[in-house]
């Protein structure tokens, strides 16, 4: 009977010494005892006990600032720690906004790797400490930013016209002018200027104020800018949010054409997925077989736009042949897009525009708009491109075509888009482009092939004639290969299309087809080639009259 | 008035000093424990031992003899009792909230995490306790007369059992939870699969009315939360308390554990070590609680061969206590209470499995929502309850797989079993079945004809074989009831181990690739 | 109370004296002892390591046009904020008695629940509070101050 009693007393034993070692593992072993029982301010050693920063409003309760005690309201840790220190200035205190609405991470959590988020079972794992900005985009939505080029040789002029001496920008300038603060000569910062919404008009009030001013200073320090300047320090300034990799980010995004596949916000195409959210993804979810590295989502990002297709199984985008640093800014800008949902009350005013109004997330200038939506499909010279198992794209910069096209054809098409081919109505659609924007893209095509105007056709749009049948047995011969069968589409571009059919005058298919395309596989017809006899007039216009019977189809 | 010349107010203060003293002697009515006779009146003026009986047979303290399984269960009810209630301080049952209550009870509260392990692992460790209980009971033939209703209440108590433990699973509101929830409440509804056949749906929607009633609307959210909280801490608790107190109570009615006829003989060698109360035979009946029903083990016999419960029985109760508590803090101890992402309704989780002892029952829904989740477990369960009505034999009764076949008829039933799951899951795995091979084939074919029912067709074929080569209705219940736990085991290892994403089989989880 | 066997043994001998089982203590001890610090465990568990309300610390812009000895009740929050000639002060308007929240009236601070009184600076005027309401420590940065719940200051600081 005594086996009962061994059983009970070993049983006890066990119990009593687990109990006794989760005791002192709870209540002696947490890291956070030692960060703060190492940490120190002037009046001596700070009380360990758990701290928070909780926001109801934001739904945060954040105890980063258990470890990072330096952050906690109220404390000033002086011992040189990294853990505790104090949190750099930025625009919002961390004490009253938390810190995973930035920085994502467990903010519930008390053990680091919990807490990070580096951890199965956390969808949303901190942001790397370099791509720290695309925490912005929890609640800010940039407005307004040009493509790089543009936003470089803004800043460049910023720059020129020599503002960093009075103006302080994302903690640069502002210091070089005699004075100082004291006399209240030093300009105001202009690191979130575009957040208020820059005024162009200011600078007339500018150019008065130091006019009036006493202080010499003022006046010698001030030079005129001219007109064209001014345009650059607007389209500069309206981009500034205090986030400037973040802008040069998405500067980038709208530099390679990455709207013309993927919708982020209330715009884009939709050959790609919608990248609205795209910084949100779950590293659990994601397939890192190709992914060197640790399993993070910006890890994955950068995988992913080197190989799109080996990343993603079965994915459609092309590899595009992006540099390092290229890659490093739209890994940037993919992490940024992770609008998350506000109380109204903390609704920044560009998220509130993109949001409830509708505003497009770019400069509506021709050049932005062309390299923000075109180039991925056109290329960056419009030379058109070709990626291996897709639609060739076409060539529209080229003097012939640029001849032959009138503006009202390029707008109808770009507005109307081809229906069921990879270009879409780029008007025509939610939020698309209005008229005066089509009309800048055009003159910013006409300007990369080399400012060729159309040529004016004195004809009617429809003249071309012929014997349809004579023309079905030549385009079934000739044409067929590529623009498919009665004019369906293939390689070449669909003809039996509506929108084309009826914008296309008979003056640009006649011409096309005798002189061919350069840039593009369609060769001119009007001449012999090795394999083929070349076309008479007659024959080309019965080809076009076929074409235009297409449309009754 | 005052006695022995002392003034009352010295006689106050005496009293006053005596409290702690006269406070002890009061708890104990017929005085401290430390005869056998006031060890006896400790037990049965004890409101907690008074279930006991006085003494307890040797037979029933061997520890082959139940293993302990039922004060195992008992335990780890009591602990997840306890430390359940020190959860409900904290858990808050409103979608999200409850989430992150759960992570607070993780991060912040005291000793939080800890308990939150011990009581996942308790409720673990009690439906296992109670599923080797169950067959235990059914190997050494204890539910036979007079325990046959006892055993009805121990099939509600793991009915009870398994309804505690999957109502607590959906309490962290993480996906795990989430989608295991679904997938159940989703069996609730599978009579449609007979009803949409029999198109009589839209009259008698049996199973639409299951899910409602379970989930409070027609998706699991805030009213299915609060409704699983309840019937967590309120109503199946208070069942399986009662269910409880009428098993322990007919265990000391229908005369204790079912023992072997044999059974003095077999303890004879350990009684010689015990201090004889008994030697002549005793005019009545040490039975001082109660007048019992007839044929007993101790009417009309010596009770020698016994010895006192306390304290030989309650360090037995308390060792098995304290071992079930220290197999639950070791789990505790080394492996978290998992908890995945917040639920989301929008992105189930592949695989979306069931808690682990619903998983043999997953594997065969797959193959038939209605038959696996419905029809079955329904054949199963109430087979499981009428067993003592069907086998109202007497031989071996107490004594280890007794009966006829014994031993051998398990060894080779077990063998079955396994042979028949493993080969029915192999040949289905590999081959598909009816609908891959014709394709427009009746719903109804199906929910008749699957590996499910075909693999307990194969079982019943097999009983019927063992009934009439024994000529013994016990030989058949061995037969069955070994079938249908290694069928259990092999369906429940394959839906936990080899089933990945859209229900494929898969070898091993670390095949399943991304998504 | 285990006997020899060979011993002739019958109901009739006196029942032995058992004697110390010190397994059967150990045993008992052993558990005793694990349950006691499991107790301790759960005893623990009721007081969270940390509450999870707001910061007890908070910014706040007073109106450009209060009124001397008016108070400014910040949305939320159980203080008034007074301005006067001196500077600016904070008083709790959480009773000292029994934690209702008092209204600011002509002679001070009046508590709704069991009538204590208080005057202008938080000192008792009637009722059962044991205490004045505790001024609280306000720190100016810029146009902002900073009001910490928890920090008391002694009556009659001002900013």
């Amino acid at each position: 009977m005594n086996k009962n009693k061994y059983l009970l007393m070993v049983s006890s034993i066990g119990v009593f010494v687990l109990l006794a070692a989760a005791a002192v593992s709870e209540n002696f072993m947490k890291d956070w005892h030692d960060i703060q029982g190492s940490a120190k301010t002037t009046e001596g050693p700070i009380d360990l006990r758990l701290r928070q920063i909780v926001n109801p409003q934001l739904k945060v309760t954040d105890r980063c600032v258990t470890c990072h005690v330096g952050m906690a309201s109220g404390e000033q840790i002086t011992t040189d720690q990294k853990v505790g220190a104090a949190h750099k200035p930025v625009a919002h205190s961390p004490t009253e906004i938390g810190c995973t609405t930035c920085h994502g991470g467990q903010g519930q959590a008390t053990e680091k790797d919990d807490a990070h988020g580096n951890v199965h079972f956390w969808t949303e794992p901190m942001l790397p400490a370099r791509y720290a900005y695309a925490s912005c985009g929890t609640c800010h939505t940039p407005l307004n930013v040009p493509n790089l080029p543009t936003l470089e040789n803004a800043r460049k002029t910023f720059e020129r016209l020599d503002c960093y001496a009075c103006h302080r920008l994302d903690g640069r300038g502002g210091t070089l002018r005699p004075g100082g603060n004291v006399t209240g000569m030093e300009g105001p910062d202009l690191s979130h200027i575009g957040l208020k919404g820059y005024n162009a008009e200011w600078y007339v009030a500018h150019l008065q104020k130091s006019q009036q001013a006493t202080d010499p200073a003022w006046k010698t320090s001030f030079r005129e800018v001219n007109e064209a300047d001014r345009e650059e320090l607007k389209i500069f300034l309206d981009t500034q949010m205090g986030a400037p990799k973040l802008i040069e980010a998405k500067a980038q995004f709208n530099s390679v054409g990455c709207a013309g596949c993927h919708t982020v916000g209330s715009f884009g195409g939709d050959a790609g997925v919608n990248l609205s959210l795209s910084g949100y993804k779950d590293p659990n979810q994601l397939n890192f077989t190709k992914v060197q590295g640790d399993h993070t989502l910006s890890n994955w990002i950068v995988q992913h736009f080197r190989s799109p297709a080996s990343t993603v199984a079965g994915s459609q985008m092309p590899a595009l042949g992006l540099s390092e640093n290229q890659i490093d800014l739209l890994t940037l800008y993919t992490l940024s897009l992770r609008r998350r949902t506000l109380p109204d009350i903390f609704l920044p005013k560009d998220r509130v525009k993109a949001m409830r109004f509708g505003e497009r997330e770019f400069a509506s200038n021709g050049e932005t708009i062309y390299t923000a939506v075109c180039s991925s499909c056109h290329g960056a010279n419009g030379r058109g491109t070709r990626f291996p198992g897709l639609v060739p794209n076409p060539s529209i910069t080229g003097p012939d075509f640029l001849q032959l096209a009138s503006d009202d054809f390029l707008f109808q098409t770009i507005r109307n888009g081809r229906p069921s081919r990879p270009m879409l109505p780029w008007g025509d659609r939610v939020n698309g482009f209005k008229d005066d924007e089509l009309r800048a893209v055009i003159a910013y095509i006409r300007g990369l092939g080399g400012d060729v105007q159309a040529q004016p056709d004195a004809k009617p749009q429809i003249w071309a004639t012929g014997d349809a049948a004579v023309g079905a047995t030549l385009f079934a011969s000739n044409c067929s290969g590529c623009h498919g069968k009665n004019g369906a589409g293939a390689d070449g571009p669909a003809l039996a299309n509506k929108v084309f059919l009826s914008s296309v005058s008979d003056t640009f298919l006649v011409e096309t087809i005798r002189r061919g395309r350069s840039g593009t596989v369609m060769q001119g017809f009007g001449n012999p080639s090795p394999i083929r006899r070349e076309l008479t007039q007659a024959e080309i216009e019965s080809i076009v009259v076929f074409i235009r019977s297409l449309s009754a189809k | 008035m005052a006695a022995d010349g002392y003034s009352a107010l010295h006689e106050f203060w005496l009293n006053l000093r005596a409290i702690p003293n006269h406070v002890y002697r009061a708890m104990f009515r017929g005085g401290p424990p430390k005869t056998d006779r006031t060890r006896s009146s400790f037990i049965f003026g004890n409101v907690f031992l008074h279930l006991h009986s006085v003494r307890t047979h040797l037979w029933s303290l061997r520890w082959s003899t139940t293993m302990g399984l039922g004060i195992m269960t008992t335990a780890a009810f009591l602990i997840t009792l306890i430390t359940g209630i020190l959860l409900m301080f904290y858990y808050k049952p409103y979608p999200d909230v409850a989430y992150q209550s759960i992570k607070d009870i993780h991060f912040i509260v005291p000793t939080g995490r800890f308990m939150r392990n011990i009581h996942r692992w308790a409720a673990n460790v009690m439906v296992i306790a109670v599923i080797l209980h169950m067959a235990r009971a059914f190997y050494t033939a204890s539910y036979r007369k007079p325990r046959e209703f006892n055993w009805f209440i121990g099939w509600g108590l793991l009915v009870t059992t398994l309804g505690l433990s999957f109502t607590g699973y959906l309490l962290p509101w993480d996906q795990l939870a989430y989608w295991a929830i679904t997938i159940g409440a989703n069996i609730a509804q599978s009579p449609r699969e007979i009803t949409d056949a029999l198109g009589i749906t839209a009259w008698a929607d049996i199973g639409g009315l299951q899910r409602e009633i379970l989930l409070g609307s027609d998706k699991v959210g805030e009213e299915a939360l609060i409704r699983f909280y309840l019937l967590h801490v309120m109503i199946l608790p208070l069942a399986l308390v009662m269910l409880m107190a009428v098993h322990f109570w007919r265990i000391r009615k229908d005369g204790g554990l079912a023992k072997p006829a044999n059974a003095d003989e077999l303890v004879a060698e350990e009684a010689k070590e015990f201090y004889p109360v008994f030697t002549d035979v005793p005019t009545k009946t040490y039975h001082l609680a109660a007048v019992v029903k007839g044929k007993t083990a101790a009417v009309g016999s010596g009770p020698e061969h016994t010895v006192p419960s306390m304290p030989h029985l309650f360090y037995a109760e308390l060792g098995v206590l304290m071992l079930t508590t220290l197999i639950c803090v070791v789990l505790a101890f080394v492996s978290d209470a998992p908890l995945k992402e917040l639920a989301n309704p929008l992105v189930p989780e592949n695989p979306a499995k069931a808690p682990w002892y619903f998983l043999g029952l997953q594997e065969i829904v797959s193959f038939s929502a209605f038959m696996g989740g419905i029809g079955i477990p329904m054949l199963c369960v109430i087979g499981l309850g009428l067993i003592p009505f069907l086998d109202r034999e007497k031989e071996g009764t107490g004594e280890w797989f007794g009966g006829p076949g014994g031993w051998k008829l398990v060894k080779w039933s077990v063998v079955v079993g396994f042979a028949a799951s493993i080969g029915v899951e192999a040949f289905a795995i590999y081959f598909g079945w009816l609908r891959e091979w014709f394709p427009d084939i009746p719903q109804l074919f199906i929910t008749f004809i699957n590996p499910g029912t075909v693999l307990t067709a194969i079982y019943a074929a097999y009983s019927i074989w063992a009934v009439r080569k024994y000529n013994s209705t016990r030989a058949g219940a061995l037969a069955l009831f070994t079938c249908f736990l290694c069928g259990f085991i092999v369906l429940t290892v394959i839906g936990t181990y080899f089933r990945g994403p859209n229900w494929d089989f898969f070898w091993s989880p670390s095949d399943w690739g991304g998504h | 109370m285990t006997t020899h066997p060979s011993e002739k043994k019958s109901r009739f001998d006196p029942e032995p004296m058992p004697r110390r089982d010190f397994l059967g203590l150990a045993a008992l001890g052993s558990m005793i002892a694990a349950f006691t610090l499991s107790i301790f465990g759960m005893l623990k568990l009721p007081k969270a390591a940390v509450s999870a309300s707001p910061a007890k610390k908070f910014n706040v812009a007073l109106p450009d046009t209060l009124p001397e000895g008016e108070a400014f009740v910040p949305p939320g929050r159980n203080v008034a904020v007074f301005r006067d000639g001196e500077g600016v002060f904070a008083i709790s308007t959480v009773c000292t008695h029994l934690g209702c929240i008092v209204k600011t009236s002509s002679a001070g601070f009046d508590c709704p629940c069991h009538g204590s009184g208080f005057q202008k600076d938080g000192t008792v005027r009637k009722g059962p509070a044991p205490k004045p309401l505790p001024w609280l420590k306000v720190s100016k940065n810029g146009g902002v101050l900073t009001i910490d719940e928890e920090a008391n200051v002694k009556t009659g600081t001002k900013v």
